[in-house]
C-alpha cells in the first residue's frame, strides 16, 4: 500500500490496490532491469553450479574483474574512444547528407525514380561485402571505418525520409493550397512535420546499423577500437574481455536507442500520448 | 467581369474524371450554373456522389474545372474566399492558435503578428482559453470551431464549407448550427455551405440548391424565407417542416434513379 499518498477518496471507498512504484518508476523501465538482473544472476549461478564452463563464457564476476583491470590499467579507454569516434562521425555524415538527400529525392517524383533501384540495390547488399572495396580506396586507416558506418546507416534514413516526405496527407496540402501557401511554407508545414515520425525512426535504426559497422570494419582489419579488443581477446581465448567488448557495445546501443526515444518525444508533443 | 452585387459567379461549369484503370470517364457535374449575391447564405444539398464537395473545390481554386468559368468577387481587402474543411484538418503539429493563425502566415504576415490577429477570432468562435492546446484535445466541435476561425481570419469576402458538421454527433451538430449563425451575423460574408442534411440546410441558409444524383446537376433552387434570428426552435415550426418535406421529396427521387442506394443519403 502507498505509504502517506492514499487520497480522502481512498479512504472513504473499499481499498484500492496501490503499489509506491507505480507512477515513479515505470513499469517498462523496471520490469526491463528486472529481465537483464535476472539473466545475470541466471549467467553467474549456471557458471557457479558448473553447468556452463568459465573458460568458454566467462561470467558477470569475471566480466567485472576484467572492467577493473583494463579500465584501471588504461588499457580500454583508447577502444572505446576510437570506436565512439567512429560511430559519431560516420553517423553524423550520415544524417547531414541522407536527410536533406531524403527530401530532395521525395519532394521530387522523377529523381526518386532515376535512384530508386541504385537505392534499393545499396539496402539489399550488406555492407560487409563492401568493406574489402573500402579498404582498397580508403587504406586501413580510421578513414575506411568511418566510410563503413556511413554506408552502413545512410540508405535506411535516406529511404525513411523519403517514405516520409510521400506520406503527407493529401487533407493537409489541400488545406496549404487552400491558403496559397508559398512553396517554402508548405514545405515547413506540411512536409516537414508529417516527416518527422519517418525520420526519427529512421534516424533509430541507422544508429545501430552505424554500430555494425564500427565492429564489422574494425573486425576486418584494424589495430584499435572495441571490435578489435573484442576479437583480439577472442583469439586469446579471453572471454572475460570479450564479453566486457560485447556488453559495452550493446549497452551504448541501448543508451543510444533510449536517447533517440526522448527527442522523440519532445518532438511529438502534438501526438495523443504513447506508453 | 462579375455583375455588381455578385460575390460568385459559376458559368457552365462541368466536370468529368477519367478512371486510369478503367479509361471509363465519370461525369461528376452535369452542368452547373450559379450567382451567388453578396452577403448571401447558399447551401447546396443532395445526395452521396452528386458533386457537391468537388464543386466546393473548383470554387477554391483545388480543382480545376473540366469546362466553365467561376468568378468570385476580389477582395478589398482580406482573401477573396477561404475553405472551412470537413473534419480533422487541422494541422495536428499546431495548437489552436498555430492553425487559426495559419492563413495570415500564408499571406506573408510575420509568425507573431498572425497570432495576435488571430486571438480575437479564436474567442470570437469560443475557444479562448484553449489556444495552446493541440487538436487531440480537442472535442470534435471544438475542432470545427478552430476550423471556422482559420478561415475568418483571412476575412474572406466568401467562405466555402464543405459539409463541416458531418462528423459531429447529432447535439453538437445543433449547437455549431446556431453558432454558425450567430457568427455569420457578426461578419455578414457570403457562405457557399456544402451538406447532405436537408435540416442544417434549411435552418441556415437564405436559399438551398438541390442537387440531382450523379451526374450532378441543379434541380431546384428554393428561398427560405424565414425570419432572422433563428432559433433552433423553429426546426419544430409548421413551415420549417414544409421547406424539409419539399426538398425531401425531391431528394427521394433522385435516389430512388440511382436505386438501392438510398442509405448513403439518409
Amino acid at each position: 500500500m502507498a505509504v502517506g499518498a492514499s487520497s480522502i477518496a481512498g479512504r472513504q471507498h473499499p481499498p484500492i490496490r496501490r503499489r509506491s512504484w507505480r507512477g515513479r518508476v515505470p513499469e517498462r523501465l523496471l520490469f526491463g532491469v528486472i529481465g537483464f538482473v535476472g539473466v545475470l544472476l541466471l549467467w553467474e549461478a549456471s557458471v557457479r553450479l558448473g553447468l556452463l564452463k568459465a573458460s568458454l563464457v566467462s561470467s558477470p564476476s569475471g566480466v567485472i574483474n576484467a572492467a577493473i583491470i583494463d579500465f584501471g590499467s588504461g588499457a580500454i579507454q583508447p577502444h572505446i574512444e576510437t570506436s565512439f569516434l567512429e560511430w559519431l562521425v560516420g553517423f553524423a555524415v550520415a544524417l547531414v547528407i541522407a536527410i536533406p538527400l531524403g527530401f530532395a529525392l521525395g519532394s521530387f517524383r522523377r529523381l526518386e525514380f532515376l535512384v530508386d533501384p541504385l537505392l534499393a540495390a545499396l539496402y539489399a547488399t550488406p555492407t560487409v561485402a563492401l568493406v574489402p572495396l573500402i579498404i582498397l580506396l580508403f587504406g586501413v586507416g580510421i578513414q575506411s571505418k568511418f566510410a563503413v558506418v556511413f554506408l552502413e546507416a545512410w540508405v535506411t534514413l535516406t529511404v525513411s525520409t523519403i517514405n516520409g516526405v510521400q506520406s503527407a496527407d493529401r487533407r493537409w496540402l489541400d488545406i496549404a493550397r487552400s491558403f496559397r501557401a508559398p512553396k517554402s511554407l508548405v514545405f515547413r508545414s506540411v512536409t516537414v512535420p508529417s516527416s518527422i515520425p519517418f525520420i526519427i525512426t529512421g534516424i533509430r535504426i541507422a544508429a545501430g546499423r552505424a554500430l555494425v559497422g564500427v565492429v564489422v570494419a574494425e573486425f576486418i582489419a584494424s589495430n584499435i577500437g572495441l571490435g578489435f579488443y573484442i576479437s583480439v581477446n577472442g583469439s586469446f581465448l579471453n572471454a572475460s574481455r570479450v564479453m566486457l567488448g560485447i556488453l559495452l557495445i550493446g549497452g551504448f546501443g541501448v543508451f543510444v536507442g533510449e536517447l533517440i526515444r526522448r527527442v522523440e518525444r519532445r518532438f511529438e508533443a502534438w501526438r495523443p500520448a504513447f506508453n | 467581369m462579375l455583375k455588381d452585387g455578385l460575390a460568385l459567379s459559376a458559368d457552365g461549369i462541368r466536370m468529368v474524371y477519367r478512371d486510369r484503370s478503367t479509361r471509363q470517364e465519370l461525369v461528376a457535374i452535369e452542368q452547373l450554373d450559379l450567382d451567388i449575391p453578396e452577403a448571401q447564405f447558399v447551401t447546396i444539398v443532395g445526395p452521396s456522389g452528386c458533386g457537391k464537395s468537388t464543386f466546393a473545390k473548383i470554387v477554391n481554386g483545388l480543382l480545376p474545372a473540366t469546362h466553365g468559368t467561376i468568378e468570385v468577387r476580389q477582395a478589398a481587402h482580406g482573401r477573396d474566399h477561404a475553405m472551412v474543411f470537413q473534419d480533422s484538418s487541422l494541422f495536428p503539429w499546431y495548437s489552436v492558435l498555430g492553425n487559426v493563425a495559419y492563413g495570415l502566415v500564408c499571406q506573408g504576415v510575420s509568425k507573431r503578428d498572425a497570432q495576435e490577429q488571430a486571438m480575437p477570432l479564436i474567442r470570437l468562435v469560443g475557444l479562448d482559453g484553449f489556444e495552446h492546446k493541440y487538436p487531440y484535445q480537442l472535442s470534435g466541435g471544438m475542432q470545427q470551431r478552430a476550423n471556422l476561425a482559420r478561415a475568418l481570419t483571412v476575412d474572406p469576402e466568401l467562405l466555402i464549407m464543405d459539409e463541416p458538421f458531418a462528423a459531429l454527433d447529432a447535439q453538437t451538430r445543433e449547437l455549431m448550427q446556431a453558432e454558425l449563425l450567430r457568427i455569420w451575423a457578426t461578419s455578414s460574408k457570403t457562405v457557399l455551405f456544402i451538406t447532405h442534411q436537408i435540416d442544417e440546410a434549411i435552418f441556415l441558409s437564405d436559399r438551398v440548391i438541390v442537387m440531382s444524383a450523379r451526374p450532378g446537376r441543379i434541380i431546384a433552387d428554393i428561398p427560405i424565407e424565414l425570419p432572422r434570428p433563428r432559433e433552433l426552435g423553429i426546426k419544430r415550426t409548421p413551415r420549417f417542416v414544409a421547406y424539409e418535406e419539399q426538398i425531401w421529396n425531391l431528394i427521394s427521387i433522385q435516389l430512388t434513379k440511382v436505386g438501392g442506394r438510398t442509405v448513403e443519403a439518409a
